[in-house]
């Protein structure tokens, strides 16, 4: 089976730096794929030619048989991939119901003689909209109560699942978290782990998460590719992964790693 | 009672303004009534929250009612009981609203104190009418005598005072009325209506009766509110852009003055061209909703300063364009040189220059023939019937998926732009709606007044606009009427009318003192501060209440911050997060 998004010697650079280099990385329709490095690796770079935000200076990016460098970031999401936002950026001041909505907005139809006439098909789709909206709220674990609630009033782990409410309201194929569990205590973040796989399982949805936390990374992840100054230097299962004396270094610095501390792994788990 | 104060503040201030400015001879009266409700509201709104729901609403109301009573009431009994009633209706409503009651005998409880409450402020101001204004102002009794003696006869006939009596109807009509629509209130919850239509039925009811109370009464009102409804036409244009969208569009009289001149070039004698202006009013509005896309696509890229100042750009070369669309001397060509090649053009004057386009065929109608300039009634009810299609087709607007990714854009426009919304197209639609409606009430201005000229559309008119929509409260329709009540009835009637009343009164003092009356006129430079007086209020506004006077509860929040969860979570977020990797 294909790959749902293929990455092919992705380059990004802004001037003289380099941000990503030659980054090639697939991921199969299903997975729940992480993507981590340390901060400045890249990621967040790489994630925004995904979604359409950069345009890749070299390489191609290919979602679902088709190319899509340089396609607008709503573009991009019509074609099927949602993402959330590193530092929750849901609006607002609409109400949660409202913010899952405006997540349907390209996937409704009605034109604007539509809207102004509110034809019976407006009214159809307007009401489809709505109870998808409730269905989706209750789904991410968001109660009926909440729905009237101006999204910033809500709680902040209730804002990050109503974030993926709303990227789950635009349908897509392939579901972007950026650090979804940053800020989380241990409790929510146990709660959105298993959120998302929920999602994955009964979606049909394929996931690609960045974090910097290696622990939930490990955690969640089939599959982790590790980003550092631009470039993949690891890549595969997540205990692999861990103990690639390469991705400690990254993480950790040489010396660290030539003492060899105790091995890669449990200096791991303890972040 | 903890809020005396305030309630004796809210209620003084109000109570002045409502009879020291806005009294003044009938002409223009019930406007000023009207107006000055407002305003009086405004005063009550800005301090806000903690006096009684009751007593602000019977105040609100009541004041309205007062201000009524004085200017247009005179001793007239009847007058007493309109005004008692529509303050009373006014206040049961209002009070209704601020704390709605399950219970139908608890919400006509409520309706009556509300009502009583208003009465009594009604019924007051006719003392200080009869017995202070009037006098001081000079002004004939001859007016008041004759409607004194209706009232002498029922007063004998009951044995009490006239001015008690007229107190009295005020008071127990206010009070009736606000227990009945207390009551009603309630009742229409229970149905299966939308909430607003009592609301809504108090307030179409008088704008709809306004032109026969006009004619009348022989108050000459609708010269005043014609031009006053069409800025409130605009600002619910400009809302769209601004309030909805976020757009900060410092040009949009732009739009107002293509509208315009679309009208008087297609259909007056200038050019020949004379179409019915049932047809040119919607070619006016598609061209400048077509104008406003113009002006869209380049600022595309830009947000908030930069956007204003091209918008601002915009604004100022459209009227120098119609300015110079007049031609030069008859017979005059224009020499453009094109590559070294001069090449001629015969200048056709398009629209008068300076002079402007004069006259425009004003609409026709089976019935009615042609709308009379001096007959007013016939605009008003159109220019009504307009604003009623703007507001309804704006609110399904900002009910759909249009208007969130409007709302969306203007919250974030990245995360709209990740959220499958065309930021391109969600710009171009608010910029093109906007103008559309600006287009309709061009071309009734160009229509109504039956002359255009290019300094009508400077750059005041886009900066007043501005005013009306920020002081009612950015992205609320009720907002922004009521702001554009406030100041366009300030511009258009309270100013001149309050310098005028103070004239008076000098005068009056002045030749009662034997002493010349002549420096006294300069009194009516008054009306020559009223930028000043916007300036103050703006200022005022911005500091106490940002979000205008009737926010809207999403811009509320926004400019409020104290309670802003999102930004201190995030931050707190990357500072956790942090501290994760470093361990």
């Amino acid at each position: 089976m294909a790959p749902l998004l293929q990455a092919r010697g992705i380059t990004k650079r802004f001037g003289g730096l380099t941000a990503v280099s030659d980054v090639s990385f697939e991921i199969e329709k299903g997975s729940i794929v992480g993507l981590i490095g340390p901060n400045g690796a890249g990621k967040t770079t790489f994630f925004n030619m995904i979604t359409g935000l950069y345009t890749p200076s070299d390489g191609d990016m290919i979602f679902d048989g088709k190319r899509i460098n340089g396609t607008k970031p709503s573009e991009v999401t019509k074609l099927g991939i949602g993402r959330t936002f590193q530092n929750i950026r849901l609006f607002a001041h609409m109400t949660a119901l409202e913010n899952v909505l405006v997540g349907q907005h390209c996937r409704m139809h009605t034109s604007l003689l539509g809207t102004l006439f509110r034809t019976a098909s407006m009214r159809a789709e307007e009401k489809a909209a709505r109870q998808k909206a409730f269905e989706l709220l209750e789904y991410v674990g968001l109660g009926r109560n909440s729905a009237d609630e101006m999204a910033k009033n809500l709680p902040y782990g209730d804002q990050r699942r109503l974030e993926v409410a709303r990227a789950l309201a635009t349908d897509p194929k392939l579901l972007l978290l950026d650090e979804p569990t940053a800020g989380m205590n241990p409790k929510e973040t146990d709660a959105l782990t298993e959120l998302i796989y929920r999602v994955r399982d009964e979606r049909d949805l394929t996931v690609l998460l960045i974090e910097h936390d290696m622990k939930v990374v490990m955690g969640i992840s089939e599959r982790v590719t590790v980003l550092d100054r631009g470039i993949k230097i690891s890549e595969g299962l997540p205990r692999e992964v861990q103990t690639d004396p390469k991705v400690v270094e990254a993480y950790l610095g040489t010396g660290h790693a030539a003492k060899g501390k105790g091995g890669g792994a449990p200096v791991f788990d303890k972040a | 009672m903890p809020n005396t104060k305030r309630y004796l503040i809210t209620g003084g201030v109000g109570f002045a303004v409502g009879t020291f400015f806005l009294w003044n001879y009938p002409n223009l009266g019930l406007g000023s009534a009207l107006l000055g409700g407002l305003v009086i509201a405004a005063l009550c709104l800005l301090y806000s929250a903690p006096l009684a729901d009751m007593i602000k609403a019977g105040l609100i109301a009541g004041m309205f009612g007062a201000v009524m009573t004085i200017v247009y009431g005179t001793h007239k009994p009847g007058v007493a009981i309109i005004a008692g009633m529509v303050s009373g209706l006014g206040a049961g409503l209002l009070a209704f609203q601020r704390s709605p009651q399950a219970n139908p005998k608890k919400a006509a409880i409520l309706g009556a104190e509300a009502g009583a409450i208003a009465g009594a402020w009604t019924g007051l101001s006719l003392f200080v009418m009869a017995f202070v204004i009037a006098p001081a102002a000079g002004i004939d009794a001859g007016d008041f005598a004759e409607h004194l003696s209706e009232t002498v006869i029922l007063a004998d006939v009951l044995g009490l005072g006239s001015d008690i009596l007229i107190l009295l109807f005020a008071f127990a009509f206010s009070t009736l009325s606000g227990a009945i629509l207390g009551a009603a209130s309630c009742a229409a919850r229970s149905l299966p209506l939308r909430p607003n239509i009592p609301l809504l039925a108090v307030i179409a009811l008088p704008v709809l009766l306004i032109p026969l109370i006009d004619r009348a009464g022989n108050l000459l009102l609708l010269d005043a509110l014609i031009p006053i409804y069409i800025f409130i036409l605009l600002a619910l244009g400009l809302n769209i852009v601004v309030g909805y969208a976020g757009l900060l569009d410092l040009g949009y009289a732009a739009f107002f003055a293509i509208g315009a001149y679309t009208t008087a070039m297609l259909s007056s004698p200038h050019l020949g061209i004379n179409l019915s202006f049932w047809l040119v009013i919607w070619v006016a509005a598609a061209v400048a909703a077509i104008a406003g896309l113009t002006l869209g696509a380049p600022t595309l890229p830009l947000r908030g300063d930069y956007l204003a100042i091209v918008t601002l750009g915009f604004g100022e070369i459209v009227p120098i364009l119609f300015r110079s669309l007049g031609g030069g001397p008859p017979g005059g060509t224009l020499t453009l040189r094109f590559f070294g090649m001069p090449i001629g053009i015969e200048q056709v004057d398009l629209t008068g220059g300076n002079k402007g386009i004069n006259p425009i065929s004003p609409p026709h109608l089976p019935l009615i023939g042609d709308f009379d300039p001096s007959n007013k009634i016939p605009w008003y009810y159109l220019l009504i019937l307009i604003m009623g299609l703007a507001i309804f087709f704006i609110n399904r607007l900002r009910d759909s998926r249009q208007g969130r990714a409007w709302m969306a854009m203007r919250e974030d426009e990245l995360a709209a732009d990740a959220m499958g919304i065309n930021v391109v197209r969600t710009k171009l639609l608010a910029f093109s709606m906007g103008a559309m409606f600006s287009g309709f009430g061009g071309a009734f201005y160009g229509a109504f007044i039956g002359a255009i000229f290019p300094s009508s559309f400077d750059f005041s008119v886009s900066i007043i606009l501005l005013c009306m929509v920020i002081l009612g409260g950015l992205g609320n329709m009720t907002g922004v009427i009521v702001g554009g009540l406030l100041i366009q009835g300030a511009d258009k009637m309270f100013i001149p009318k309050g310098a005028e009343l103070f004239r008076r009164i000098a005068e009056t003092k002045a030749r009662a003192e034997g002493s010349s009356t002549v420096g006294v006129s300069a009194l009516q430079d008054l009306t020559q501060q009223r930028l000043l007086l916007f300036g103050i209020v703006l200022v005022v506004m911005m500091l106490v209440r940002p979000e205008g006077l009737l926010p809207n509860e999403r811009r509320k929040a926004e400019l409020h911050p104290d309670d802003d969860t999102i930004n201190s979570n995030s931050v707190a977020a990357e500072a956790e997060a942090d501290p994760s990797l470093a361990a």
